[in-house]
C-alpha cells in the first residue's frame, strides 16, 4: 500500500469508527470494485490543490449508517432521506479529515457540499483508472470503496511538498 | 439556566446529531432552531432570541465563517457566542476563527466536547447538576 492509501485508509477507517461506530479494515486482496447494489458519492475540494473523494458503499449497510450517527434505538425507523444525508456526511466528514492528512495543517481548502452520484449500484460511474489513490475496505457487513482524485499535482508533489502531515484521526 | 440554541449545517443528520449530543451532554436546552446554511441562520438570528450559536463552516449559499463576520457586523448580533463544528483542517483557518471570538470543535466530536466547550463559554449554570 502507498503512502497515500494508507493516508486515504487510517483517515477513513478512524473516521467512520469514531462517527458511526462502522468497523472496517483494508481489503489488500480485493482488486476490483465489490458487486453492488451499492451506493456512490462524490464530493470536490480546491485549495493547495483540487480534486475530488468519492465513496462507493455496500447499500444494505446505510440504515445501520444513519442509526449509528444518530444514535437512534432498533425500534426506530429510518428513511431513504435520513440514509442519503447520513452517507454524504460521512463522506463530507472522512474528505475533511483526509485533507489536512496529506497537505499539512497549514493548508486551506474549500470542500463543495458532497453530492450523491448513484444510489442504486453501477461501478462504472467512477472513473477509477483517473485515481492517485483507490482504497478497498471490508465492512463487518459490506463493502467500501475510497476512490481519491488530485487535479494536475501527483501525490507524490503534495507529500513531498507538505510541511507537516498531521497524523490521520 | 435555559439556553436558546441556533444549529447550522447543511446536513439535517449533523444537525440532530449536535442536538442529540447537547441533550445527551447535559445542556440544558431551552428553544432550539435549525438553519441550513449561513443566510437562513442569520435570518433565525433576526427573528429569534439565541444564545448560542452552533454553526458548520462549509455550506452552500453562505458558509460559516461569512455567518460571523455578517454577525459581527452587526451590534445585535456581534456578541452572541459562536461555537464552530467542522471538519476544518487549516490551522489558519481556525485561529482566524477564534480570532473572531468563535470556539471550535473538530467532527467527528464528543459530547463532552460540545458541554465543556459550551460550559467554557456560557458558565456551569446551563447544564444539568445530575450531568455534572
Amino acid at each position: 500500500m502507498s503512502q497515500i492509501d494508507s493516508i486515504v485508509a487510517s483517515t477513513a477507517v478512524e473516521t467512520m469508527e469514531k462517527l458511526a461506530f462502522l468497523f472496517s479494515f483494508p481489503d489488500e486482496e480485493r482488486k476490483e470494485a465489490f458487486p453492488g447494489p451499492a451506493i456512490a458519492g462524490k464530493v470536490g475540494f480546491n485549495g493547495l490543490f483540487s480534486g475530488s473523494l468519492a465513496l462507493r458503499m455496500t447499500s444494505s449497510v446505510l440504515p445501520e449508517l444513519a442509526v449509528n450517527m444518530l444514535g437512534l434505538d432498533d425500534e426506530e425507523e429510518t428513511n431513504q432521506e435520513l440514509h442519503l444525508d447520513a452517507f454524504k456526511e460521512m463522506l463530507n466528514v472522512i474528505c475533511g479529515n483526509l485533507l489536512p492528512a496529506l497537505a499539512g495543517e497549514e493548508a486551506e481548502f474549500s470542500i463543495d457540499a458532497p453530492e450523491v452520484i448513484t444510489a442504486d449500484d453501477s461501478d462504472d460511474v467512477i472513473e477509477f483508472q483517473k485515481a492517485a489513490s483507490i482504497v478497498r475496505l471490508m465492512l463487518e457487513d459490506g463493502h467500501c470503496d475510497l476512490i481519491f482524485f488530485m487535479d494536475g499535482k501527483t501525490p507524490e508533489d503534495i507529500l513531498a511538498s507538505a510541511p507537516e502531515q498531521i497524523a490521520a484521526p | 439556566m435555559a439556553i436558546n440554541v441556533l444549529i447550522v449545517d447543511d446536513s439535517g443528520v449533523m444537525r440532530s446529531m449536535i442536538l442529540k449530543s447537547m441533550r445527551l451532554s447535559g445542556l440544558q436546552l431551552g428553544d432550539v432552531h435549525q438553519a441550513a446554511n449561513g443566510k437562513e441562520g442569520l435570518d433565525a438570528l433576526n427573528e429569534h432570541w439565541i444564545d448560542l450559536v452552533v454553526a458548520d463552516i462549509n455550506m452552500p449559499v453562505m458558509n460559516g465563517e461569512e455567518m460571523i463576520d455578517e454577525m459581527l457586523q452587526n451590534p445585535a448580533l456581534k456578541d452572541i457566542p459562536v461555537v464552530v463544528v467542522s471538519t476544518e483542517g487549516s490551522k489558519t483557518r481556525v485561529v482566524r476563527l477564534q480570532d473572531k471570538g468563535a470556539k471550535f470543535i473538530h467532527k467527528p466530536f464528543t459530547p463532552e466536547a460540545i458541554r465543556d466547550t459550551v460550559k467554557e463559554m456560557l458558565g456551569e449554570e446551563v447544564c444539568d447538576d445530575v450531568a455534572n
